[in-house]
């Protein structure tokens, strides 16, 4: 497949700190999630890939667009939401939406319909004719996500989209960004510290440190790789007897957090074992899942990587 | 039956041409503009003098008239001559107000895109630092004309129908004057409010800083001259320069004005016009830097 | 007994006629605490109520038996970390730190230790030295968090202090949380981050629109909702079947397959019954499970059953 991102040897310099080291990768998923500490080089790789730093050495492709020779074309595919507030204060939302719609380059007529839509569409149909000063937080987060796709982008790129919301609106977020990538026709990057919400929306994760490429995985294949990996969480009178019971069948354990156990389980043996366990002891199994790396354990791998590279 | 449901949908269609884009700033510009009753009065008012202008004109050419106020044959010629003075005062005025207006509009152009960073948003589509400063400075540019070389190009073209080709060919210079001294002080005037707007968050701060610019510096400009008994300190009074530069426009080489109401060179002080030419385009090149440094899409913190 | 708890007796506090918090009765007792609520809902007037920064319109609040009319030893024991940032400009981040501990009356020595030991435990030694002015969000952050840990508190009160932090500095800051917390001293954090909230949490208060909704542990919070059937997600190949066998029993309420036909939500009043009647049909039937859950045991379903969708985006 076509990536969408392609970073081909990208290298930004600040006076004489190099920020990015010369990122070699190629982003092909639906939604790409982008990770790392803080001064890893995170806003620095989307302000160039948006132009708004030059490239000492190396270049990217967004597209197939080349970001040094064809920068405007690059913009004009994209939208950008940022993490800081970026609003104009007197400005009705519609208003706002609309102006930034011309200038990406829509007639008049169809730069308001789409304004209009896109607040529909994020939720903020009530409040489309209040200036945007007046609007709480969360309206303002909705309301940078309109402006970034009512001009219609083939890629969105999200940095930091439910900072400062409360639970029920990054829940709405997520739930959006989740209905953007699954309709297949709006590629998305995601910049966040939430290792959660990267988890939920993303089908690929670059994670960073230091300015290199710490770790590119594909979260839908560890997900569906090996199923030996167990979670569980057990109620019942003797638990004690539960894990021994399991031990002797050959699996490996560990406790696991909040009190839950992580089980290997050898071939041959399948979860209905366990089940006869439990079934034999009266213990409730409450909780089951395969697990095999989670984000967080893949972050943690990568940042102990002592130069950050893979 | 079908139910239609509201959802993202992609854009095919086509999109406006690149180069016009900046025209896009103005546009809006000018409606936000509709809802100032202050501005707007201000704005229509600054057709007064043009007006009367134009009603001199009228009244010298047609007899009638000048019976009515008891003149007669030659002296009417005399009463108000219509000549480079006539222009330059004209232009003069008109400039001034232009400042007035300069001064509201100005600093409320920059400075609400960069209090909550939508710059960034600005930059972040197919738009360029260069065309937002463009389409800022068509704001006023747009405005500017309307007051200044616009009436004083139809004066000259009343005139000019009422005297005939001949006297058009003869005055040319009084044309081409005008419209290239306006526009030298708007492009400066456009240049100073821009950079005063993107580094002067308080809007009244910004607009008394634009007759700051001017008054404090013919004052301070004055001092010097005082003090050091030279005509250097001119050099800080953009009315000086302006005159000079506008002289040279109007007249060539045989002055017989020396500049217009408040862009007045003093008989004996003039700068060089070579100096004047440096000094305004140095002026210029200072906004231009202090725009380049606050218009980015991204901060560079070192 | 008094001297190890945080307790509020019908505290209300008003701003003029708008409501801050309506009669509010807490006991808050060791550990890591969390407040969970929209914005506006009155966890910020909490907080600084507990921190004596404002009086109660009504009722009485004591910090392990201090009042906040008594703030020269209230702040002795109180740390906070402020939502907003809030440093006298021009200050580097050892100094703010260390003219705060000053403030407290430690001979200069002393504040220095202590400033040291702070910015050590935030990883911040070495960005010390530079104005706070030009930190980045995160590291703003960090020495926000430096000042309210160190003169050493027993009560440490943190209005998101998670916000800007990248994973593994959130992963360090909670194991100090943790760590205060299991010493005894009393952490009460403020959080959007629900899933970290389970995590982390040994209470839960709950609040919305100025009032306490709920408040204990986070499983006994869910318990005392009665209203409402403990849900359960399993994911099996034959969820009909399972769904068969199960609406046998009086306990089951609802269930429903899920659109890929391969899971079973179930809603049920007699949890445990389920669970060993699960084992059995396992076991007779060969049903190959690949996943159980309970659904709403954590702080995101209490928070949506007890407070709902109201405080998002409109």
């Amino acid at each position: 497949m076509d990536p969408v991102i392609e970073l081909d040897g990208l290298e930004v310099r600040f006076g004489k700190r190099v920020i990015l080291k010369k990122l070699k990768a190629a982003l092909t998923g639906r939604s790409v999630g982008l990770l790392g500490p803080n001064g890893a080089g995170k806003s620095t790789l989307i302000n160039t890939l948006l132009g708004f730093h030059k490239p000492s050495a190396g270049t990217a492709r967004i597209l197939g667009r080349d970001i040094r020779t064809h920068a405007r074309e690059v913009r004009s595919l994209i939208g950008y939401m940022p993490e800081n507030d970026a609003y104009i204060s007197s400005m009705t939302g519609v208003h706002m939406v609309r102006l930034m719609a011309e200038l990406a380059g829509l007639p008049p007529e169809h730069a308001l319909e789409r304004a209009h839509e896109a607040f529909f569409y994020v939720g903020l149909g009530e409040v489309r004719y209040r200036a945007i000063g007046t609007y709480s937080l969360g309206m303002k987060q909705a309301a940078k996500l309109a402006q970034a796709i009512a001009h219609g982008p083939k890629l969105l790129f999200l940095d930091e989209p439910t900072n400062g919301l409360d639970p029920p609106a990054r829940a709405r977020m997520i739930q959006l960004i989740q209905e953007i990538r699954d309709r297949g026709d709006l590629h998305l990057l995601l910049s966040s510290h939430l290792l959660h919400d990267v988890e939920e929306c993303c089908d690929q994760v670059l994670i960073l440190k230091d300015g290199n490429v710490a770790a590119f995985c594909n979260l839908e294949e560890e997900r569906r790789a090996n199923r030996r990996f167990l979670e569980l969480e057990t109620r019942g009178e003797n638990n004690g007897d539960f894990l021994a019971a399991v031990e002797k069948l050959g699996c490996e354990t560990a406790p696991g957090a909040q009190g839950r156990l992580k089980l290997i389980m050898p071939d041959g043996v399948e979860v209905r074992r366990l089940y006869e366990i439990a079934a034999g002891q009266n213990v409730q199994i409450r909780r089951l899942n395969h697990k095999r790396d989670s984000l967080e354990d893949i972050f943690l791998k990568a940042m102990e990587n002592p130069d950050g590279r893979l | 039956m079908a139910v239609y449901k509201k959802t993202y949908r992609p854009y095919e269609g086509k999109l406006t041409p690149g180069w016009s884009r900046f025209l896009v700033i103005p546009r809006y510009a000018f409606t936000e503009f509709h809802g100032k009753r202050f501005l707007s009065l201000f704005f229509f008012a600054s057709f007064i003098y043009p007006l009367i202008c134009a009603l001199i004109i009228y009244v010298q050419h047609n007899a009638s008239a000048l019976n009515l106020l008891g003149v007669q044959g030659q002296g009417a010629r005399g009463l108000i001559s219509i000549n480079v003075t006539f222009f330059m005062n004209l232009l003069g005025w008109q400039s001034v107000l232009a400042l007035f207006l300069a001064s509201f509009v100005g600093p409320g152009q920059v400075s609400p895109d960069l209090a909550n960073n939508a710059l960034t948003l600005y930059l972040a589509r197919p738009f360029s630092r260069v065309e937002y400063v463009l389409g800022k400075m068509s704001v006023l540019a747009i405005l500017m004309s309307l007051m200044t070389w616009i009436p004083g190009l139809l004066c000259f073209a009343l005139q000019g129908y009422l005297e005939g080709w001949q006297w058009m060919k003869d005055n040319a210079r009084l044309a081409s004057g005008m419209f290239f001294g306006a526009w030298l002080w708007i492009l400066m005037l456009a240049l100073l409010a821009l950079a005063l707007s993107a580094w002067v968050k308080w809007k009244p701060a910004a607009g008394g800083l634009m007759f700051g610019v001017f008054f404090v510096g013919s004052a301070f400009g004055a001092v010097i001259n005082a003090v050091q008994r030279t005509t250097w300190g001119n050099i800080f009074n953009i009315g000086h320069l302006v005159g000079v530069v506008w002289v040279q426009l109007f007249e060539g080489s045989n002055r017989t004005t020396n500049g217009a109401v408040f862009f007045r060179a003093t008989a004996g002080e003039e700068l060089p016009l070579w100096t004047c030419w440096m000094a305004l385009a140095a002026l210029s090149l200072i906004c231009l830097y202090m725009l380049a440094r606050k218009i980015r899409g991204a901060e560079v913190v070192r | 007994m008094t001297e190890t708890l945080i307790s509020f007796a019908n505290v209300s506090r008003f701003y003029g006629e708008v409501l801050g918090i309506n009669n509010v009765n807490l006991t808050i007792p060791p550990g890591i605490t969390s407040l969970v609520g929209p914005n506006g809902s009155g966890k910020t007037t909490l907080m600084n109520l507990m921190t004596g920064l404002i009086r109660p319109t009504q009722g009485e609040i004591k910090v392990l038996g201090i009042a906040p009319e008594h703030p020269e030893q209230l702040c002795k024991v109180v740390g906070y970390c402020a939502q907003f940032d809030s440093c006298p400009k021009g200050l580097t981040g050892y100094q703010f730190i260390y003219w705060f501990l000053r403030m407290h009356g430690l001979t200069a020595a002393e504040c220095d230790r202590k400033t040291n030991a702070a910015l050590e435990r935030v990883s911040m030694t070495a960005a010390a030295g530079r104005p706070v002015g030009a930190y980045s969000k995160g590291m703003r952050q960090r020495v926000k968090l430096a000042q309210a840990i160190a003169h050493d508190p027993q009560v440490l009160v943190l209005d998101e202090p998670l916000n800007g932090l990248d994973p593994m500095a959130r992963a360090e800051t909670i194991a100090l949380f943790r760590e205060w917390g299991q010493n005894g001293r009393h952490v009460i954090v403020s959080s959007h981050i629900l899933h970290e909230v389970d995590q982390i949490s040994d209470q839960v208060i709950l609040l919305s629109q100025g009032y306490v909704v709920a408040e204990g542990e986070i499983k006994g919070v869910r318990d005392e909702v009665k209203e409402q059937p403990m849900q359960i997600l399993v994911r099996c190949n034959d969820p009909g079947g399972l769904a068969a066998r199960l609406f046998q029993q009086d306990h089951m309420v609802e269930a429903k397959i899920s659109r890929d036909r391969k899971g079973l939500l179930l809603r049920t009043t007699d949890a445990d019954s389920f669970y060993l009647l699960l084992n059995k049909v396992i076991l007779e039937t060969g049903l190959e499970v690949e996943s159980i859950a309970p659904a709403d045991d954590d702080v995101n379903s209490v928070y949506q059953y007890l407070i709902g969708g109201e405080g998002g985006t409109v």
